[in-house]
């Protein structure tokens, strides 16, 4: 999980990379200096070797011996290692006192740990030995133990430089991943604040004009382009709602006059029953802009804080008398109580919906039950009715979809489609389910 | 001196059936079909109520109504508009308007909620501790109610149904201002449900005496009173 996150595969980019070049550079270092160091003491071989070479060409193998007693006694050079043996390996002069088995003739040099004559503990050495004509051997080279203890001290602060290179690594991954979450997260900030209604919001221009300012530029337009279809479906609905409400407005004044005229009974049974479909059609006329409306997220600026325990109880205060007439009774039941912000109206009419349902589709009692959960709260209407076929629920939920059951009767088949609406403008959804006997309409809020 | 209303109201036909109807009711009415006359007639101030269209030529009802309620005239407005979302409703309230019908509307429903504004433009009720209609009477602290003194037995739906209604004593009351005084709320419950809590007051209250106090206004809704 943790390795398909591109941010988190980027900071270990980050890191790797760091440590990477830390690594690279100290070791570069360390090549160097060792390369440096080691020219050095063999330069300094070469030179004593050459001396060496000259006084002998100048004064034969006595001159030699007494040329390295002199310099080994005076400490001239303090570095310097020098022996003069015989064929056998044994000291003529110097400052060893015999002739190391482990280092060859006239191979260039190689690097020994001996002790010098007075000096009491070994060190290191660079030494190079050589052949002279009449089978005495000279051995001159430099001690290279200073350099060896820079060597290690210089290990020493690479491993260190390495550990503090491993913690600016980490940190340095860090920062970048977090530069890339901060640098989205007023995109995802925006878009949350629009799924939740404000569709005004748009995501804070940067001129960086980098991967980021592109996306949150597409962002803007696209929320640009919802903002303004919405704006225009609320332009079309309020139109429509005009449109139509003038002539039902001009209509009903006319029945109106009409009843208040007429005597006879057969017209003004008429006029009343007239009267009453125009009711009807602008009952439908307005769930129908309800639906659009609430569809579109419209009526998000308008949520209050409800106590739906409350709301409950006061739609079945609404509904008693006419479920008592029937014969029929409406139960509350209070599982745990619930305040969440809501449309109250919408809400309410969607409740008022389902009791209504409940009541010309349904039997027995009806209960109005409020459940709240971890993360989502429940509210439902149930009867004790015959209920829906599961093949046959979602065609209720579907705008102007009555089912052949309800047909005939004087809905307008939009009642459960605005239930469904209000549920999904508040980001919920809504269960058609078996109540054994019976239907239960369940809105699932996001608590 | 009959209440003057003043109407503003671009379509004709609405405007000519308002106007009559008010007329009829003994109201005197003054017309305006566009925002700007509107605006003019009533800056006057001389009106007892103003039925406002929202939509209207020239300026918008709305804009009329914040420039009154910027020159300080606090003349009750009834808006008009054909826009019946909760969110306009609100909007109308709170740009200053102090009731807000959506069309299509009853004529009855505009007339008493006229006569409610009208009322409540006149006299700010004191607190009242007990509400009375002829024989009947409401002790809101005891929460009591009695007829000709014998105590009536009310659950406490009817007893807000009723309370509201005697707020508005002799007053017509529509069904809608009832779900809107009583329970707050402006849907359509689809079913009678207002009628049937009425009848089950009105079995409580009226039966067993000779005169009736509450009254069913055809096409219109109810009015609780001592007069038939």
């Amino acid at each position: 999980m943790l390795w398909r996150s591109t941010t988190f595969r980027f900071a270990a980019l980050v890191f790797l990379l760091q440590i990477a070049a830390a690594a690279t550079l100290l070791a570069a270092i360390r090549i160097v200096v060792l390369r440096q160091v080691s020219a050095g003491a063999a330069e300094a071989g070469e030179v004593l070797r050459q001396d060496l070479l000259a006084v002998r060409a100048a004064g034969g193998d006595a001159e030699l011996a007494r040329a390295i007693a002199l310099r080994t006694t005076r400490v001239v050079t303090p570095g310097s290692v020098m022996l003069l043996a015989d064929a056998r390996g044994r000291r003529i002069a110097g400052n060893l006192a015999a002739f190391p088995p482990n280092v060859a003739v006239d191979r260039g040099a190689a690097q020994v740990e001996l002790y010098r004559i007075t000096h009491d503990a070994p060190e290191a050495m660079l030494l190079r030995a050589t052949a002279l004509p009449g089978g005495l051997r000279l051995l001159t080279g430099s001690v290279v133990e200073g350099e060896r203890r820079a060597v290690r001290l210089l290990e020493a602060a690479t491993l260190f430089a390495l550990s503090l290179a491993i913690a600016f690594a980490a940190l340095a991954a860090w920062l970048a991943a977090r530069m890339i979450v901060l640098r989205l997260d007023a995109t995802v900030a925006t878009l949350d604040a629009v799924r939740d209604g404000d569709l005004s919001r748009r995501v804070p221009a940067d001129r960086s004009g980098d991967a980021f300012a592109a996306l949150a530029q597409s962002v803007n337009a696209m929320l640009g382009r919802v903002d303004g279809l919405v704006a225009e479906l609320t332009i079309a609905t309020d139109g429509l709602a005009h449109d139509l409400k003038s002539p039902l407005t001009r209509l009903r004044s006319a029945l109106e006059r009409a009843a208040a005229a007429v005597t006879e009974p057969a017209a003004q049974d008429a006029v009343d029953r007239a009267l009453a479909e125009g009711e009807r059609l602008l009952a439908m006329v307005e769930t129908a802009l309800r639906i659009t409306r609430a569809e579109a997220g419209i009526g998000k600026e308008s949520f209050t804080p409800v106590d739906l325990a409350v709301e409950l109880e006061e739609i079945a205060e609404i509904y008693g008398p006419v479920a008592e007439d029937a014969g029929r009774a409406i139960r509350v039941a209070i599982a745990a109580p619930a305040t969440l912000p809501l449309h109250r109206e919408l809400l309410g009419q969607a409740l008022g919906n389902l009791v209504d349902n409940a009541l010309k589709y349904g039997a027995g009692t009806i209960t109005l039950a409020l459940d709240a959960g971890e993360d989502r709260v429940t509210v439902s209407v149930a009867d004790e009715g015959s209920g829906i076929a599961p093949a046959d629920r979602d065609a209720a939920l579907r705008r102007f979809g009555r089912l052949d059951t309800a047909r005939g009767g004087t809905g307008a088949g939009l009642g459960l489609s605005l239930v469904a609406a209000v549920a999904r403008l508040h980001g919920g959804t809504v269960r058609l389910g078996d109540a054994a006997p019976g239907l239960v309409v369940a809105i699932d809020l996001p608590a | 001196m009959s209440a003057k209303i003043l109407l503003v109201e671009d379509d004709t036909a609405t405007s000519d059936y308002v106007a009559k109807g008010l007329v009829e009711e003994g109201f005197t009415v003054d017309r305006a079909d566009n925002g700007r006359d509107g605006l003019f007639h009533a800056t006057d101030g001389s009106y007892d109520c103003i039925v406002l269209d929202r939509m209207l030529p020239g300026i918008d009802g709305m804009a009329v109504l914040a420039a009154l309620r910027g020159a300080g005239i606090d003349t009750p407005v009834i808006v008009l508009s054909a826009l019946g979302s909760p969110e306009d409703r609100v909007k109308g309230l709170t740009g200053g308007g102090d009731d807000y019908l959506v069309k299509p509307f009853a004529f009855a429903e505009l007339l008493a909620r006229i006569r409610l504004l009208i009322r409540r433009g006149k006299a700010a009720p004191a607190v009242q501790t007990v509400l009375v209609c002829d024989d009947l009477e409401m002790d809101l602290l005891a929460r009591r109610v009695k007829r000709a003194g014998r105590v009536v037995e009310l659950q406490p739906r009817e007893f807000r149904l009723l309370e509201f209604l005697l707020r508005h004593v002799d007053q017509v009351v529509t069904r809608t201002m009832l779900l809107e005084g009583v329970w707050d709320y402006h849907f359509d419950p689809g079913t009678n449900v207002i009628d049937v809590h009425l009848s089950r007051l009105r079995k409580k209250v009226d039966e067993g005496f000779a005169r009736p106090l509450l009254h069913t206004v055809r096409g219109a809704g109810y009015r609780l009173g001592a007069t038939p």
